[in-house]
């Protein structure tokens, strides 16, 4: 196996955790934990794929940038949806936040 | 060296499959964020056998330093239970969608990385500071004004958002 391949298997790793949790969380913010697992696991395989093969380097380490940036900023976004939910429902569990107009 | 990058690939590798698992499996929220900024680290180091530096510092300075805060800050302002946030345990169903999901998907992404090998440089690149510097802003100054407009826009919707008014104005 070459080491772009192992990468990409850890890389895929992130991504699976990540996905499980989404779907199995019950909080809001554990969801959010694990969007950022799968967003970690999307850099890992840019960066991986953009040192060890003939693609251009600097592209693909900025772009890792960019994803972090994004993250930043989703981060700060949904911060302020939870605390709003919060503020309206009492709590951020996904079972008791579901009317649509309150 | 080469058995050291080895060795070090699988500590890093053990590193992320711990947190990973503590991220998703743990009853806490708080224990759960421990174990994200463990497979941040982890992920960071393997920036590091990527030789890409920058990159690792990037990674802890943003995400363990910023985005994570920003969670715990999450945790905080939300009402915490005693016995764990996610102690319920979930319905059947909807760990058995979650299986159903991880197992799907990471078949079929295995099977194509796992059948078509690309064509790979033995030892990574080095990318200089002063490349991606002249990067961003010569070819990339679009994306790099765009980021900035997007964190911009994020910062102010979240104050927005989160905006108490007053009562009676």
């Amino acid at each position: 196996m070459s080491p772009l391949t192992l990468y990409q298997l850890v890389a895929l790793i992130l991504l699976l955790a990540g996905l499980f949790g989404i779907t199995q969380r019950k909080t809001l913010v554990g969801m959010l934990i694990c969007v950022e697992l799968m967003l970690n696991g999307a850099g890992l395989s840019i960066v991986a794929a953009a040192q060890l093969t003939p693609a251009n380097a600097m592209l693909g380490q900025l772009g890792t940038l960019f994803v972090m940036g994004l993250a930043a900023a989703e981060a700060t976004l949904v911060l302020a949806i939870i605390v709003v939910i919060a503020r309206r429902f009492g709590s951020t569990k996904t079972s008791v936040v579901s009317t649509l107009k309150g | 060296m080469e058995e050291m990058a080895k060795v070090a690939f699988g500590l890093y590798t053990l590193i992320i499959l711990g947190g990973s698992l503590l991220a998703v499996g743990a009853k806490s929220l708080v224990r759960a964020m421990v174990g994200l900024i463990a497979t941040l680290l982890g992920v960071a180091g393997m920036y590091m056998l990527l030789n890409s530096t920058f990159m690792a510092l990037m990674q802890i300075l943003i995400y363990v330093g910023a985005v994570c805060v920003l969670i715990f800050f999450a945790i905080m302002l939300t009402k915490a239970d005693p016995e764990g946030e996610e102690a319920a345990s979930a319905p059947i169903y909807q760990n058995v969608l979650a299986l159903l999901a991880v197992l799907v998907t990471g078949g079929v992404l295995s099977w194509l990385v796992l059948t078509r090998p690309l064509a790979t440089t033995g030892v990574p690149v080095e990318v200089s500071i002063e490349k991606l510097g002249l990067g961003l802003l010569g070819p990339y100054g679009l994306a790099f004004e765009l980021i900035s407009v997007v964190l911009l826009v994020s910062m102010a919707g979240a104050v927005l958002l989160a905006w108490e008014r007053r009562n009676g104005k």
